[in-house]
């Protein structure tokens, strides 16, 4: 039984694999820009856990760069991924004009926000 | 012309001596009013000479006590002798207190005259005057619930007296031990002097001892273990109720408005009689020649009217280190420095008080700092220190009680703020990482459009 386990989720992560590479490369660029968003929200969290919440402010704003920009990419994604259904209208460049400016303003606050 | 001029210079000139006269007497009037503040009681501006009201059960106290007061006479005091149960007798007069002192030595009366009674000597306490209170064998309620009321219990027995059969006096006339040589002294420089008493104190009178509850009386004499309080012409029934170190011959309370009260259970040992007689004990058989009576009277005197351990602080400055004018408001953080001066009368002046345990606190609900001010043997104190993380409204106290000495208890406020927010440090050193990771990803960010935009 564990063996047939092993075997299924082998399997499925081979699929997902295969499923992904068919991805067009935008969208890999997208994911890998989420990726690294997240990655250095993480490292800011872990290092507030070390050395403690002292300049709150600037903790919030470190992680809210990152986690708000990620969410924006996110929404790019979606809005420019032709197999959506949902947005077959919207030309992507008017998704990728709305990324830019969102986060113009996210960076504004942030910058604000740091002290 | 001439004449109206000449007129009017006559006229000028009698009105000038009419307004002259005028001012004359105004000035009189004006004098004469002040004169009643003049002589007011041991205030801290003017402790000058004093008018004690010693009540005797007789004059006959005046010859037999001589030396005792004209040693306080000669000391600076206007002495006042009159009967206990004189019905001419007043503390006070239109509100305003007649004597800065009272000594009763009539422990014999039952009723004061008219105007004087156990709660007028207790509201002439409360005002911060001193009390010399003497009782012997023959006490009287009266003096017996005056001392009650001052944290001294006399013994009930009306015909107890202080029996020590080992540290008694060693005389012909006396046989039945209650002349006792008393040595047991409370350790105190200020409240008995600088110089040891080296003879025994003879004491013959009536024991009393301290209420417990009480936590301002001392006992300035004790009798020794030895000693109890009992009838010495009848057996004893029952064993006796005061006994041993309890027993206390002399004692003082310093009241919390620092008036002193002396309480002591022999008449006798003020008498001239006590003051010139040699003593020995009988236990330890040195002989002196002159009793300790005399000095040791004469020092507690002294500290009853003040002319020892009475401190007053003064002048309480405080300002930022570096500069000389003092804020409304300190930062936190801030260092700064409290100054405050010292003095201690000494009969006569203001002598600058030097010790190395007075301490400063700066208070909020508890002490955030405790600080030991030093001394530059002038009387002034001063100390250094660093406001805390704190902010709020705090106090600068200074709290001080010492055996034998008058309490001091200062306190001045002063807020704390927090820093302006253009105050903090410019950028914070644990925050790097935040500021890095935010620039980080707007670099990312703007990478990542080129890449994605250009991407074929």
């Amino acid at each position: 039984m564990a063996r047939s386990t092993s075997k299924d989720a082998q399997a499925l992560f081979n699929s997902l694999r295969s499923a992904y590479a068919a991805t067009p490369t935008s969208l890999k660029i997208i994911d890998l820009y989420v990726g690294f968003a997240v990655f250095t929200a993480l490292i800011q969290v872990v290092y507030m856990a070390i050395v403690g919440s002292f300049p709150f402010n600037s903790f919030l704003s470190g992680v809210l760069s990152c986690v708000g920009t990620a969410v924006l990419a996110v929404c790019l994604r979606i809005q420019v991924n032709k197999e959506n259904k949902e947005f077959k209208d919207l030309p992507p460049e008017r998704a990728f004009a709305d990324f830019v400016l969102c986060n113009l303003v996210l960076h504004l606050v942030i910058m604000n926000f740091l002290g | 012309m001439q004449l109206v001029s000449a007129c009017t210079k006559t006229l000028l000139d009698s009105r000038g001596k009419a307004a002259a006269m005028e001012k004359f007497s105004i000035s009189i009037l004006l004098i004469i009013s002040l004169l009643p503040f003049l002589c007011s009681s041991f205030s801290q501006e003017s402790p000058t000479d004093r008018r004690i009201l010693v009540l005797l059960d007789d004059f006959s106290l005046k010859s037999s006590h001589s030396i005792f007061f004209s040693s306080l006479k000669s000391r600076g005091f206007d002495l006042d002798f009159k009967l206990a149960d004189d019905p001419k007798l007043a503390l006070q007069r239109y509100g305003q207190y007649l004597y800065d002192g009272l000594v009763l030595f009539s422990p014999s009366v039952e009723r004061f005259g008219v105007a004087l009674d156990l709660a007028a000597v207790l509201d002439f306490v409360d005002s911060g005057h001193d009390l010399i209170v003497a009782a012997d064998a023959s006490a009287s309620d009266l003096i017996k619930s005056i001392a009650t009321e001052c944290g001294v219990d006399f013994d009930e027995d009306p015909s107890a007296l202080v029996i020590d059969h080992k540290t008694f006096a060693v005389s012909e006339i006396e046989g039945d031990h209650t002349l006792i040589a008393a040595d047991d002294f409370i350790q105190s420089d200020v409240i008995l002097g600088k110089t040891k008493i080296e003879a025994p104190v003879l004491f013959k009178g009536i024991a009393h001892s301290i209420n417990g509850a009480n936590g301002l009386a001392l006992k300035v004499l004790s009798a020794s273990p030895s000693a109890y309080s009992a009838n010495p012409s009848s057996k004893l029934s029952s064993p006796p109720s005061l006994t041993g170190s309890t027993i206390s011959l002399v004692s003082v309370m310093q009241a919390r408005n620092n008036a002193r009260i002396m309480i002591t259970g022999s008449l006798d040992m003020f008498s001239n009689r006590c003051f010139r007689s040699g003593v020995q004990n009988a236990e330890s058989a040195i002989k002196y020649d002159k009793s300790g009576n005399e000095q040791f009277v004469a020092e507690l005197t002294k500290w009853i009217f003040h002319e020892r351990g009475h401190l007053k602080a003064v002048n309480v400055r405080h300002h930022k280190l570096g500069e000389t004018d003092e804020p409304a408001m300190y930062r936190i953080k801030d260092d700064l420095e409290f100054y405050v001066e010292i003095y201690e009368w000494s009969g006569k002046s203001w002598e600058p008080y030097v010790a190395n345990d007075a301490q400063v606190q700066f208070y909020m609900m508890s002490p955030y700092v405790l600080k030991t001010l030093s001394t530059d043997q002038k009387g002034l104190y001063h100390t250094t220190f660093k406001v805390p993380d704190v902010y709020g409204v705090f106090q600068f106290k200074v709290e001080y009680e010492r055996l034998g000495y008058t309490s001091l208890s200062l306190s001045k406020q002063i807020p704390v703020r927090p820093f302006r927010h253009n105050e903090y440090e410019r950028f914070i050193t644990t925050a790097f990482p935040y500021y890095g990771a935010s620039f980080a990803t707007m670099a990312g960010f703007f990478i990542f459009s080129f890449v994605y935009l250009y991407n074929k």
